[in-house]
Order: structure tokens, then sequence, then C-alpha cells
């Protein structure tokens, strides 16, 4: 767990905290954003990506699958129908050669009745002939006679007498264009001997079944022989009567498909020059063809790449999305922590600033008060020294003795006003509150000041708020504290300005009153030391530093808070809140 | 106009002893002592018509002192001294009978002032 911690920890440091608030502390700030967006993104864009790679090949396997079960499906309806067909022929001819008609048949007129019969059915028959048991050609009628033939060498009369039925190749033989032949042997009514009956049929009969059994589903569709020559003319793949150009090339991913309605498909990717197809191979029950079907792999076809570019740019969209989604609320959540971050430090300041102020208020009553006393003593001797002088008649020196006597009690006097003012600052005296028009009382304090600030050309406005209302505070301290504020601001502005002192009710438990200059100002560096005893801008001898700091101890005893706002060559503005009621 | 006997009550020697001389200087019968029980003994020998009243002692508050000495004679006029600046304890020192309080470190003209004042409130000034 620490470790993870530990792990998460140097991703996303957490930023560093402290009154500086410089480049360092943005760059902290920076670093966090950047390991929040990091990881924010390693969430979003792994499962994301891992999600659509394996779709993507679940997908494209299923596509595999479906597209060789339609191959496998479309290649068994055409080998039916093809095998359907062969075997109507074959009924036909096995038909028309009953035993018995030999006979009737070696007539050439009946011959010729029964071929015009089944052409006027299969218009594709091109011949048909009666061979005896010893091969010969008995009687013939079709275009290509080419005389008394003797098939009794041949393999496939062999054939048809061994087996009874026979289905050639096509091949063109010596009538010299494609055609294939159906023999059929019977038995001679009266001898044992067997007889034929040949019935070639053209080539084209094939070619056109063919095409038009050859659907859209498949690119090409023809029949190949035994030896992989074509016996009807693909239309894309090879010439009728060549070597089938598949035949030569080595395929992968051989798989067998069986079925009860057919003798067994295959299929073979292959490769021809840039296209990858799908090479299906049927072989036929009754005839020695093989039904072959060639269709573009669908996943090297141009719909799946332009399916797959489609896909690719849906995804990419989806990273780019989530990218700026991530970047805006990583950002969002560092300004918000910094600001917090911020806004925390500042109220630890404060707090720190007003303990600070406390203890030296403490401090400083403290000080005062043991300097007190001895301080009475040096007044009382001093005194003493000056009466003796007084009581006495002349002597040498007595007026520069009196003259130092007189420097040691105006010093005696500063340091009562200093200590008098620090025991203020710090007193420990209960708030004696009384019902009190805020309004009514900054007016009265002002009375005190108008004559100086009319002397110096200063403006003093009113902008008071008639729903403040009244206050329950200390008279005395609250005079005091709105007298030193304007003091201040009269002493800032010098000559030629305006004071606004303004009142404003906060909520139904406070109230604001601000005071307001248009003087010098102050920088930050002031503002921050404003409230500290002894601190002060003003001449040597001229200030003694405590107004503020004993204005700050009078607010505060008074429960209520004070905030100085300024800006060099702006003005100051000093915001009191107070409370409506005094707490217990 | 005869001058007031003044008992001067405070736990800082020095500054009671000084401020007894100077206020013998200027004609007065003084006497000081430094502490609250001592004070209400001294009151009883002397009689004085001003007692300056430290407010802060170790022994006895000020506020008691005047509390007792007001107890055994309420025409005796009391001057309060204090080392705060205590607006709070001057104010409950007059309610508690005080003629007046003072700030120390102490103004002599204005001690005398008061004191002045008090002699003729008690009608011998």
């Amino acid at each position: 767990m620490s470790r993870h911690r530990h792990w998460l920890e140097k991703l996303i440091p957490a930023p560093k905290t402290n009154d500086d608030y410089g480049c360092n502390i943005t760059r902290e700030y920076r670093r966090f954003s950047r390991g929040l967006s990091i990881i924010l993104l390693i969430l979003v864009l792994a499962p994301l990506t891992l999600v659509s790679v394996l779709a993507h090949y679940q997908y494209e396997n299923l596509l595999q699958e479906e597209e060789q079960d339609q191959l496998v499906l479309n290649l068994e309806e055409a080998q039916l129908t093809i095998e359907h067909y062969v075997s109507e022929l074959q009924s036909v001819i096995q038909f028309v050669a009953r035993d018995d008609r030999y006979e009737e048949l070696l007539d050439p007129k009946k011959l010729e009745a029964l071929f015009v019969r089944l052409k006027s059915e299969y218009p594709g028959f091109a011949d048909i002939e009666v061979i005896d048991s010893n091969g010969r050609q008995k009687t013939y009628f079709g275009n290509y006679s080419l005389g008394e033939q003797d098939y009794s060498n041949q393999i496939w009369y062999k054939k048809v007498m061994l087996q009874g039925l026979y289905i050639s190749s096509v091949f063109s033989g010596f009538r010299d264009v494609p055609h294939f032949v159906i023999a059929v042997s019977r038995k001679h009514p009266e001898k044992e001997d067997l007889w034929v009956l040949r019935v070639t049929i053209d080539g084209k009969t094939l070619q056109h079944f063919i095409d038009t059994i050859r659907t859209s589903y498949s690119d090409d569709m023809f029949l190949v022989d035994s030896e992989g020559i074509t016996t009807t003319q693909p239309l894309k793949y090879g010439k009728i009567g060549e070597i089938c150009i598949f035949h030569r090339i080595a395929g992968e991913e051989e798989k067998t498909f069986v079925s009860k309605m057919s003798s067994g498909i295959t299929i073979v990717k292959k490769t021809v020059g840039n296209q990858k197809v799908n090479h299906a191979v049927a072989s036929l029950v009754n005839a020695p063809w093989k039904l072959v079907l060639i269709k573009e792999q669908y996943l090297h076809a141009s719909s799946w790449t332009q399916f797959k570019i489609k896909l690719i740019t849906m995804f990419l969209t989806c990273v780019v999305i989530a990218i700026f989604v991530i970047i805006e609320i990583s950002t969002a959540i560092t300004t918000h922590l910094r600001v917090s971050d911020k806004k925390r430090q500042q109220l630890y300041s404060e707090a720190e600033h007003s303990n600070k102020l406390a203890s030296i208020g403490r401090l400083a009553a403290g000080v005062a008060h043991e300097i007190n006393n001895p301080l009475s003593i040096i007044n009382q001797k001093t005194g003493l020294v000056q009466d003796f002088m007084e009581f006495s008649g002349d002597f040498e020196h007595k007026e520069a003795m009196a003259e130092a006597l007189a420097g040691i009690q105006s010093s005696i006097n500063r340091c009562k006003t200093i200590t008098h003012r620090l025991l203020g600052f710090a007193r420990h005296t209960d708030v004696e509150t009384e019902e009190l028009d805020v309004n009514s009382l900054l007016r009265e304090v002002i009375d005190f000041l108008a004559r100086e600030a009319t002397y110096n050309q200063i403006r003093i406005d009113f902008d008071l708020d008639l729903d403040v209302g009244k206050i329950m505070s200390d008279r005395g301290p609250l005079q005091q504290v709105f007298l030193n504020i304007t003091n201040n601001a009269i002493d800032a502005i010098g000559d030629h300005g305006t004071i606004v002192l303004s009142s404003r009710k906060v909520d139904q438990k406070s109230i604001l009153i601000k005071i307001a200059d248009d003087g010098p100002g102050m920088s930050t560096e002031v503002q921050e030391r404003i409230f500290e005893p002894f601190f002060t801008t003003k001449e040597t001898g001229k200030g003694t530093g405590l107004g503020l700091s004993i204005t700050y101890g009078l607010v505060r005893k008074l429960g209520g808070d004070i905030k100085v706002i300024s800006e060099l060559g702006e003005g100051t503005t000093f915001k009191i809140t107070l409370p409506v009621q005094q707490s217990e | 106009m005869s001058m007031p006997t003044v008992l001067i009550i405070d736990d800082e020697v020095e500054f009671a002893s000084t401020l007894c001389q100077r206020l013998k200087l200027r004609g007065m019968a003084t006497v000081d002592v430094h502490s609250g029980v001592e004070g209400l003994d001294a009151l009883k020998k002397m009689n004085p018509d001003i007692i300056i009243l430290d407010l802060k002692m170790p022994d006895m508050s000020g506020l008691d002192v005047l509390e007792k000495i007001k107890e055994l004679d309420s025409t005796i006029e009391v001057i309060m001294l204090t080392g705060h600046g205590s607006a709070g304890s001057g104010v409950e020192a007059k309610k508690r009978g005080a003629f007046a309080y003072v700030m120390k470190p102490l103004d002599i003209a204005e001690l005398m002032a008061i004191i002045e004042s008090a002699h003729k409130k008690r009608g011998k000034g």
C-alpha cells in the first residue's frame, strides 16, 4: 500500500505551499496538474484502447467466419444445382436407352426423331450415337459426323462397359469444340452383349448454366476437371482449357467443411497479384468436375478498409476529446486546489499575524507596566530636585541645571505617553456595551477633526446606510478607532484630498464601516506590518507607531475585525467589521 | 487657607517618600506608609484630610483599603493612584467613593490642583 502511495506521489506530487507564490510554486502546481493528467489519461485511454483493439479483432474473426459460412452456403447451393442438372441429363439418357430400344435406335430415322425430341427439351445436345458391344458406332445423328468410329480402345468406352454410366470431362476431341459426353451401357435384348448410347453435350450449355447460377456474392465461379483444367470460362481468373491459375498458387489456412448436402468443400486463402481471395472448391458427386468459387476476402476489400478508417477516426476523435477534457479537468482541479491553498495560507497568515500582535501586545503591556513604576520614581525625583531648586536661592549653574531637569521631565513625559498607549493597547478591561448609532458616532468623530481637515483642504464625505441601525458596542473605544483611522488618513493625504466614510449592513449579525482616502497609498510590505506596534512610516519623533496597533486591539476587543486595502498612488481603505450584538 | 494633612499609601517606597517630601516642601503635613495595613493604622493615629492611595499593592488592593477608609471616616477624601491608566479601575474607585484618580507617572501640578479641590470639598480649604 505504502509502495503504491509512494509511486502515486512520485507521479502526482502534492504541491508544497509557503508564503512565496513565486515561480517555484507555479512549477509545483504544474507538475501536479501534469501528473494528474497522465493518470487520468491512462485510466481513460488504456481501457478504451484495449476494448477497441479486442473488439476489432473479435469482429474481424467473426467476419471471417461469417464470410466462410456464406461462401460454403453459396458453393453448396451451386454444387447441388449442377449435380441436379447432371443427374437430370443422366436420367433422360438412361430413360431413352431402355434395353429393348436397341433395334429401334439402329434406325437412323428413329434416332433422328429421338434426337429432335430431346433437343427440343435440351438445346445443348450436340449429337447422339449408338455403339455396339464391339465399340463400333452403329448409328449417329448430329452435326459432327466423323464416319464410323471405333471406340473399343478408348478408356471412356471401357469405363462405360464396366460401370454402366460415364460422364466425361469437357474436352474438344474430334469435334474441336468443347463438349462433354454422357454415355450409358445397356444389355442387348437378345444377346448377352452390352450396347452403348452416347450423347454429346455442347460445352456452352455448361457455360450457360454456370453463368446462370453465378451469384453476385461470388467474384468468379467455374468448373475444373480432375487435372485442374478450367472447363468453363472464368470471369476474371484465367481462360477455359488452361490449367486453373489457383492450381499453382499455394494457399494458407486450409479449411474443409463437410455437410449432409455436399461431399466436402475446401476453402483456402490465396493471393493473386495484390488481391487476397478465398478459393473454395467443391467436388461434384456425379461428374468428374470440381466447382470453384472465388471471392475476394472481405477483410482486404475496400469496404472493410473504409470501415476501419472510420473506426480509427472515431477512436482518434475519442482520444482527442478525452485528452482535451482531461487537461481541462486537471487544470480546473489544480486551479481550485491552488485557490484553496492560497486561501488557507492567507487565513493561516492572518491567524499568525493576529497571534503575533496579541503576543507583542502582552509583552508590550508587561514592559510598559514594569517601566511605568521606575518612570514614576524618576519623575518624582526629578520633580523633587526641581522643587529644591525652586525653593532655594541662586547658585552657580542653576539655570543650566533647571534646563537639564526640564529636558529630563520632557523625556519622562514622552515615555509616559508611550507607556500609557501601550497599556491602553493591551489592557484587559471589560467592554462596556451600550446601544449605539454608528452613523451618528461617525459624524461626532468627524466633528473633532473637521477643523483640521478644512485647514488642510481635505473634504470629508459620508456615504452612510440608514439600514445599519443601532449596534451594541463600547462608545469610547469605537470613537478612538474611528478617530485614529481618520486622523491617519488626514496625515497620509497631507493636503488636498478626500476622505469617504461609509457604513453598510453586511447581514443580521454584522456591519461594515469603510474609511477610504485618496492619499498616496502603501506598499504591500507596509500593509503587512501596519498593525504592528512601533511600526511607523512617519518621521522619527512624530509618530509612536502605536496608533493603528491600539486601533487593531480595540476592534478585536469589540469582537470585530479590521483590514487594510491599499495600492500605491491609489489611496487606502480601512474596512472595519463590527458585530451588531456583543457576544457573551 | 490651612494646608491639608496628607497620608500617602503606596508600596513603592521611593515613590511614596519622594512624593511625601515634595508635598512637605509645599507646606503640607504629609506622612507616607507602604502597605494597606500600615495605612489604616496611620489613619487612626493622624486623622488626615486627604489620602493618596495606590490602587495596586501586595497585601490589600487599593479598592479594599478605600472601602475600609470610607467605613472608618467617610469624610476623608481619597485620591487614587494608578499605574495602569485603566479607566475601568478609576471609574470603579470613584463609584466606591474616591474623589479622583491620577495616573502614574503623575504631574505634581495636576495633583496639587486635585488636592486643593478635594480640600475645598472637605470644607477646610
